[in-house]
């Protein structure tokens, strides 16, 4: 009898097996008032969510609470973070670990230039993945390469942190900031409001330029024409803190041109 | 015989209900133990006050008593001792001797009671090439009570910067009560700059008197470090056209410190500037105060002054009375004044953070850029840099003195975690 002859099974190692966040039952509230009431959402490396929804819904709770806002308390579920529970984590530990929220107004901070707040920032994320820091003249080419990203103007980088900018070189700076300190899940909370046209087209080509197969980001905004620009994988709508649809690209189109009354309707009845 | 102390004490009960020294309480400070100082005193402590790269002149007086007498330099600048001035130029002296400070009950104690202190002068249109440091140091090992004068002459055109370093080396209680006169001729230029770094149980009653002719420029800062009690008492008084004053304050304050800032700046004549800006960050139970009065009279239009004080208070307990104040005699002006007391913005915190820079930095480089504002102020580059690091070393430390030797000249910035060196100016 010959033996049997075994098959030879091909082992597939699956690299990126586990979702980047999974974020399951999220309650979450300022003060007393429930903001977030069971948000389930799972994103996976390479891929654009966006999230839409009316106004005070929660889509900017749901960000800061996954970027460690202390003005949220998490009463209920979980966020898992590449394996991790983010929830016990200090807001500068989960910066270090590859979150980035991208602010919907950011900070003016007086008195500190951008190059002080930026080689801080890098040079404080490095220590924590235990590489050295960067030299001054390391840094500063860093700093010239990455604000051709946003076609960034060196003068602004001189600046203090948004202090006196305008809403465009606002939103242009976050997304510098983003490109400097390469996360691995980035928010941008409506990174498109008070952007002009042109603002608007090199905020998005910078976003799409930092999109790698090992990233994912998640787009907060109101309007499709964000989307034109950064194509979504899925689109999701936040609607009185939970998310109660999930769809492709299409699904924001037909917010575009019907709003959210028939969400509206859905939920009721 | 009244001793000092006793003087002193009384004093405060007379001077309670005064609006100006109203918040001056030295009486923890005016212990029995207290001795006027003997002259053999000086000269026997170690220098501490080492700026690296400051090239300077440098007068020293040591528990009340000056080093040495006068030196003179080629360009016939003057400095040394204010007794032997008095004794080989007693013309150039007494011209301004008095004649600057007001007449309060603390000047005239000081005027009464003076033992020696530091006497510059500079001839008209000189510019001294490099600044002067006035080194008041207190390294005696007895409790003393000290009464120090310094005169400034800078005559018409001349160009004189003074660095005036207030430092205690031992950790004996000291009270002080030191006047500076300075007199400005026509168009001449003074940067003074004032450290103040001194432990815990020492009082300090700093006057400053000024008085300005046509033209002249006087630029003020003042950093108070550390000190049980400090109080900087300024009076500048603009009597020509077109003076200019900058009077500058930073105080970083902790424990059970007290800092207090008066300026009076007085516009007699039209088309003066004055500008004061003072800021502090007071923690623990550190209390403060500030009263800027600007007083313009009645012919002095085309006046412009402006008083901004700016506060920060790290903890519940710690305090700060401001009172900024405009007096106007004449409506031909454009003046200004305001003060705002508040925390650390969580705002920004929470940005700073967001993009992975600790709580710890993230709140030093807050501190610091609070601070900037007033140490950009100082003209003299060496000197700001040399600032920066100090400022820095006292707010890693989250407020504390982070080394005994009152200043730490000696030592170059040691901070490795204060990862924002980079100047973004030089760029």
């Amino acid at each position: 009898m010959s033996p049997l002859k075994r098959a030879v099974v091909p082992i597939v190692i699956i690299h990126n097996i586990m979702a980047l966040l999974t974020i399951r039952n999220l309650h979450a509230s300022i003060g007393d008032k429930e903001i977030l009431k069971g948000v389930d959402l799972e994103i996976n490396r390479g891929e654009v969510h966006s999230i839409m929804g009316p106004n005070g819904n929660g889509k900017s709770t749901l960000a800061g609470v996954i970027a460690g806002n202390p003005k949220y308390t998490v009463t209920e579920g979980e966020v898992i973070y590449d394996g991790k529970n983010i929830l016990e984590m200090p807001v500068d530990v989960r910066a270090s670990e590859g979150i980035f929220l991208g602010f919907q107004y950011p900070v003016e901070i007086p008195g500190v230039s951008i190059t002080n707040f930026m080689r801080t920032a890098v040079n404080e994320q490095r220590k924590y993945r235990g590489l050295n820091p960067l030299s001054g003249s390391e840094f500063l080419k860093l700093m010239e390469e990455k604000k051709k990203v946003v076609e960034m103007t060196t003068t602004l980088a001189n600046r203090s942190v948004n202090e006196g900018f305008s809403g465009g070189e606002k939103k242009k700076n976050e997304i510098f900031q983003m490109a400097m300190l390469n996360p691995t899940l980035s928010i941008l909370d409506e990174t498109d409001s008070g952007l002009d046209i042109d603002a608007l087209r090199i905020v998005a080509s910078g976003v799409n330029q930092l999109r790698t197969p090992d990233n994912a980001t998640i787009v907060i905004t109101h309007y499709q024409r964000l989307l034109d620009y950064i194509v979504p994988d899925f689109v999701h709508i936040l609607y009185e803190g939970r998310i109660v649809k999930t769809g492709d690209k299409e699904l924001a189109l037909k917010l575009e041109k019907e709003g959210y009354d028939w969400i509206r309707k859905e939920q009721e009845s | 015989m009244e001793t000092m102390t006793e003087k002193l004490l009384e004093l405060r009960q007379q001077l309670r209900k005064n609006e100006v020294w109203r918040d001056v309480d030295f009486s923890s400070m005016l212990t029995d133990d207290l001795r006027m100082p003997c002259e053999d005193e000086s000269g026997k402590g170690m220098l501490h006050c080492e700026m690296p790269n400051l090239d300077a002149y440098r007068v020293v007086v040591e528990n009340g008593y000056c080093r040495e007498g006068l030196t003179r330099t080629p360009d016939g600048v003057v400095m040394g001792s204010l007794r032997s001035a008095l004794k080989e130029l007693p013309q150039l002296v007494e011209k301004t001797l008095n004649h600057c400070a007001a007449d309060n009950a603390y000047s005239r104690l000081n005027a009464d009671g003076w033992t020696d202190g530091a006497f510059v002068y500079v001839p008209a249109g000189c510019r001294v090439p490099k600044p002067i440091q006035l080194l008041s140091i207190h390294t005696a090992e007895a409790a003393l009570l000290l009464q120090t004068r310094n005169v400034v002459v800078a005559e018409e055109g001349s160009h004189v910067s003074l660095i005036h370093c207030d430092d205690s080396t031992n950790q004996q209680g000291c009270f002080a009560n030191n006047v500076t006169e300075l007199a400005l001729g026509r168009n001449a230029t003074a940067e003074l700059y004032k450290m103040q770094n001194l432990n815990d149980r020492t009082g300090l009653l700093n006057h400053t008197y000024v008085v300005m002719a046509e033209g002249a420029h006087l630029l003020s800062v003042g950093l108070t470090l550390n000190g049980g009690h400090i109080r900087n008492h300024c009076e500048v008084r603009m009597t020509g056209r077109h003076c200019e004053t900058g009077v500058h304050g930073l105080y970083l304050n902790d424990r059970s410190q007290q800092v207090d800032n008066y300026v009076y700046v007085e516009h007699q004549q039209p088309e003066c500037h004055s500008y004061e800006l003072f800021k502090g960050i007071l923690d623990d139970a550190a209390r403060g105060t500030f009263n800027g009065h600007v007083l313009v009279e009645e012919g002095a239009t085309k006046t412009e002054a402006y008083q901004t004080n700016k506060n920060i208070l790290l903890t519940d307990k710690a305090t700060i009375y401001t009172k900024p104040f405009l007096e106007i005699y004449n409506d031909d002006v454009k003046c200004s004044h305001g003060s705002t007391i508040g925390q650390i913005d969580e705002a920004a915190m929470f940005y700073m953070r967001s993009r992975g820079i600790s709580e710890r930095s993230a709140r030093t480089l807050l501190l610091y850029a609070f601070c900037d504002e007033v140490v950009e102020k100082i003209a003299y580059a060496p000197l700001r840099e040399r600032m920066t690091d100090i400022i820095k070393q006292r707010l890693h430390g989250e407020l504390t003195v982070c080394s005994d030797c009152v200043l730490g000249c000696a030592k170059p910035c040691g901070c490795s975690d204060g990862e924002f060196e980079i100047d973004a100016s030089k760029l």
